[in-house]
């Protein structure tokens, strides 16, 4: 079972309560909604659209489709992106009766060897049409919004800055850091809800690194956007323009340098049964641990791949330190994942593990799409764990004026991708003036 | 019965489901993006993207970089309408109302 | 590993090594074959359904050719709205026939188009657009199509979630509706191949020789082939393929926007609409929000991009006429090319001089809910039948030599 380390309750902002499908939950204001229904022992979120398979976190980051809820009336939202605020209503979606009895998760072992829904039921035009309604009334993840927005209109500013770094994990903050001391005005744009990104799910550097390291950016000058999200790079709309959306406002920038610091996305593994409630990312599970004091399970699977060994040494060892119980499994030995609502054991081929939680640690994939959309040539590369941008040695992008550095560029982990945003950002400030 | 490998968890696409799309001759990944839906749930491929990548170019017989990435469409995450309706940007049709209504 | 999925998996084989081997069919391995009785350039829905219904009829020496992916083009970036409200009869006419065939075509074609039948409401704000459908609304009913005008009342009795400020009245008819557009480009092609057509993807034309003893030589990277008889099924890009032939198309792309939001429950039956801007909006079979609007003024452009102005445009009028949505998300954008006609209607048969090169262009934005009418039609004359009057009415002479002028104009050309 997940619980909140008592050795953390210092660094815990105020108590709140929040609701939690119907049921009061004691959380902090500090977490996310997500972190506080791991710690209460939330475990399903949701149903999943095809098959109704059971949904909840993964990534922990925002990224994922795993921890939609309905929060406040409002349907799909991610509830690691939400701050606990009190009275927060919390319910999950597209189940009946509930997310953790849904009836409907019947449509997977019915379809337990898959289903072509492109030719399910073509034979008959009775069929057809009974198919079409049945299918029509299952679609849909969260119901329609309980009520008209009732904040004021969101704001629209603009920003004009020498540089636009996206991206506030290690490699975005050394990067703006060294902009703005450059004396460069600069833009530092993330989308968690506090910026330092791995930094904060990484025993070796965790909260105080990551509020020094933020810190150093104020005192450099930049301005830090947080909890705002590039939604997008429009090239024909006012010369270019990257939008930007913060929750009750829209920003509209225009830089003449950009940095694509985005890091990489947490990603599943393909074993057996990988999208089961339980199987959460490596990173999510050292952000609850190193953010928040959460220690997401007593008996931990963690699936590997060779290349994370570096990050996972560090990782099993806190997590040890915390209590639990570890076994490490590499990829190549792992089968498949036991448990219906829940993961409780890890099939490979030595045998089987008995956990409460499967930690998986892949190759985080490049964040890539937002720097795609500014033309810059990517390539699939399966050691740079996706995506990756395409730099010269100097950081440069295919695109003019757009740089890119840490894991976007492939994986190179947060000691690298720090020392990689600093040097980055000299290079571009010796050319951009 | 082993279970589902799911790819892309907002659309429930498995790797049996992209081995089905590539034996029906959808081996583009526009065209495997369409046939299985991976990619076009709330998260848009950031969890599945790379994975189905490398998995394509494995059943294709192809180096991954032979693979390209599907269009990055905007938005890069879901956007309430509410925030994009003030955008001035917008275009403004004679009936519209006027912005402080 | 998991088992196979369960369907006919016909074309599914592993050889000793585990690696899927492709058929043939789809990706179009290989060179081209050296001749055809038929070429369609464009796999679109239109060029795809005419390769479908030409052989169905016996015809199977059909080459289709597609520059890029299938449902590269506008038939996989339209919206899925199928109507018969239009302004003209031959159009409401072709639209009830196509109708039928959406109706029929998952059991005809063995794929699910999702085809629902939610109806369509059109939504005036001025009575000028009040008196514009009034007028169509005579027409469609004289043409058995049951359309009727509502009070804004009535309006939000069908959609609740209207915000009827402004509107002064809206024509539906319930029998209009939507699909999803895929799978009419998968049904189309397989049936084709099954029926021993040959299509290959990825195959830009280079150029095309008209041949002294008649038909033509199309060049491609995968080699030339030889055709009897051309078919341009290039949507948008015909004008560009008719002029390998030096004949001018005088059709033009214009860019529409579009985009989808987050999966919600069903709560909206209809596809609705908005004249004074184009605006408009249905749910799709899997509970999105796809819509778009029609931003005037815009030059003609092959540019595929998105832009801030559609979404803010969009979102700006959506959440008038619906404020409920106003914290609803938007997760994708994207465009496709109107293939813009100068007086808003289609450009058919062949041009003057060549009398074994087709058009089939000009359908500003509703090409693919005319596709499967259009396909058979043509399929049924170039074996053989009479043509249908639409083939005499859309001739690209009229541009030139003013056999136009007595033609009813198509000006219900929106969404």
């Amino acid at each position: 079972m997940a619980r909140r380390l008592a050795s953390h309750d210092a660094l815990r902002g105020p108590a709140v309560e929040i609701r939690v499908a119907d049921t009061s939950v004691r959380a902090f204001s500090d977490e996310s909604v997500a972190a506080a229904a791991v710690a209460s022992g939330t475990r399903i979120l949701g149903r999943s659209l095809k098959y109704h398979r059971p949904r909840t976190y993964f990534c922990l980051e925002g990224h994922c489709s795993g921890c939609l809820v309905r929060l406040g009336g409002v349907p799909n939202v991610r509830a690691c992106l939400a701050p606990c605020e009190p009275g927060l209503e919390v319910a999950g979606q597209n189940a009946f009766p509930s997310a953790e009895i849904d009836l409907l998760g019947a449509v997977d072992f019915v379809f337990a060897r898959g289903m072509d829904h492109h030719t399910l039921m073509t034979s008959s035009s009775i069929l057809n049409k009974l198919t079409n309604k049945i299918v029509r009334q299952l679609s849909g993840l969260g119901k329609l919004p309980a009520h008209r927005p009732d904040h004021g209109p969101p704001e629209v500013e603009s920003r004009e800055v020498d540089v636009c770094v996206i991206g506030a994990g290690p490699a975005g903050l050394a990067a703006a850091t060294a902009c703005a001391r450059a004396g460069r005005s600069t833009l530092l744009v993330d989308d968690q809800l506090r910026p330092g990104g791995s930094l904060r799910a990484d025993p070796r550097t965790g909260r105080a690194v990551a509020d020094a390291r933020l810190d150093a950016v104020d005192a450099a000058g930049a301005e830090v956007l947080a909890r705002s999200t590039a939604i997008g790079f429009f090239p024909e709309d006012g010369g270019g323009v990257l939008a930007v959306a913060a929750p009750a406002r829209l920003y509209r920038v225009h830089a003449k340098a950009w940095i694509w610091a985005t890091g990489g996305y947490p990603v599943n593994l393909p074993i057996a049964d990988n999208d089961r409630p339980g199987v959460i990312a490596a990173r999510a599970v050292g952000r609850l641990l190193v953010e928040h004091g959460i220690l997401a399970g007593d008996k931990i699977a963690l699936v590997e791949v060779p290349e994370v060994a570096a990050d996972i040494d560090a990782l099993a060892a806190a997590l040890t330190a915390a209590g639990a119980e570890v076994t490490r499994v590499p990829l190549a030995r792992a089968l498949g994942v036991r448990g219906r609502g829940w993961a409780s054991g890890l099939d490979t081929r030595d045998g089987r593990v008995d956990c409460d939680l499967v930690a998986v640690a892949a190759l985080p994939a490049p964040a890539s799409e937002g720097a795609r959309q500014q033309a810059c040539e990517v390539q699939l590369d399966a050691a740079g764990g996706g995506y990756r941008i395409v730099v010269d040695p100097d950081g440069r992008t295919t695109t003019p004026n757009v740089w890119a550095c840490g894991d976007v560029t492939g994986y190179m982990g947060p000691a690298r991708a720090a020392q990689d945003g600093d040097r980055i950002a000299a290079n571009l400030c010796g050319e951009v003036r | 019965m082993p279970g589902k490998i799911v790819l892309c968890r907002c659309e429930d696409m498995t790797l049996a489901d992209l081995e089905h799309s590539v034996a029906r001759g959808y081996t583009d990944i526009e065209e495997v993006k369409r046939y299985t839906g991976f990619g076009t749930g709330p998260c848009q491929g950031k969890e599945c993207l790379a994975v189905v990548g490398l998995q394509l170019a494995r059943l294709t017989g192809q180096p991954p970089s032979a693979i390209p990435p599907f269009t990055s469409r905007p938005p890069l995450a879901p956007t309430p309408l509410r925030l994009l309706a003030r955008a001035p940007d917008a275009h403004r049709f004679p009936d519209d109302p006027p912005d402080d209504e | 590993m998991q088992a196979g999925i369960d369907d006919e998996d016909d074309e599914a084989r592993a050889d000793a090594s585990g690696q899927m081997r492709l058929p043939a069919t789809l990706a179009g391995e290989g060179p081209l074959p050296a001749s055809a009785e038929i070429v369609i350039v464009g796999g679109g829905v239109m060029g795809l359904a005419m390769a479908y219904h030409l052989a169905k009829r016996g015809l199977t020496d059909v080459v289709v050719i597609e520059r890029g992916y299938l449902a590269e083009g506008a038939s996989g970036r339209n919206g899925g709205g199928v109507r018969q409200q239009w302004s003209t009869e031959i159009n409401i006419r072709l639209m009830q026939e196509s109708v039928e065939l959406c109706r029929r075509f998952a059991v005809d074609l063995g794929v699910n188009v999702w085809f629902r039948q939610g109806g369509y409401l059109f939504l005036a704000r001025s009575e000028r657009e009040v008196a514009r459908l009034a007028k169509n609304i005579d027409l469609q009913n004289r043409c058995g199509v049951a359309t009727r005008m509502l009070d804004p009342r009535e309006a939000l009795g069908i959609v609740p979630e209207l915000d009827i400020t402004g509107v002064v009245g809206a024509a539906y008819n319930p029998s209009d509706g939507i699909l999803f557009p895929w799978p009419f480009l998968w049904g189309y092609a397989r049936q084709a191949a099954a029926l021993g057509v040959k299509l290959f993807m990825q195959t830009p034309v280079g150029s095309i020789d008209a041949e002294p003893a008649g038909g033509y030589t199309l060049r491609t990277p995968r080699g030339a082939i030889r055709a009897r008889r051309v078919i341009n099924a290039c949507g948008a890009w015909s004008p560009k393929l008719a002029q390998m032939i030096g004949v001018e198309v005088p059709t033009y792309p214009i860019r529409h926007e579009i985009c989808s939001s987050e999966p919600l429950k069903p709560f909206l039956r209809p596809m609705v609409s908005e004249l004074a801007s184009g605006l408009y909006c249905s749910q799709s079979m899997r509970g999105e929000i796809v819509g778009g609007v029609t931003i005037p003024g815009h030059a003609s452009t092959y540019s595929m991009g998105s832009t801030l102005e559609f979404l803010a445009t969009y979102a700006r009028r959506l959440t008038r006429l619906m404020p409920i949505l106003g914290d609803v998300k938007i997760l994708r954008q994207w465009a496709g090319p109107y293939d813009q006609s100068p007086d808003g209607n289609p450009i058919l048969g062949a041009p003057a001089g060549h009398p074994d090169f087709f058009l089939a262009c000009g359908f500003v934005g509703h090409g693919f809910m005319m596709a499967p009418i259009i396909g058979k039609l043509y399929a049924e004359w170039l074996t053989g039948d009479a043509p249908h009057d639409i083939f005499g009415r859309s001739q690209l002479a009229r541009f030139f030599d003013g056999s136009g002028a007595g033609l009813a104009k198509e000006d219900f050309n929106i969404g």
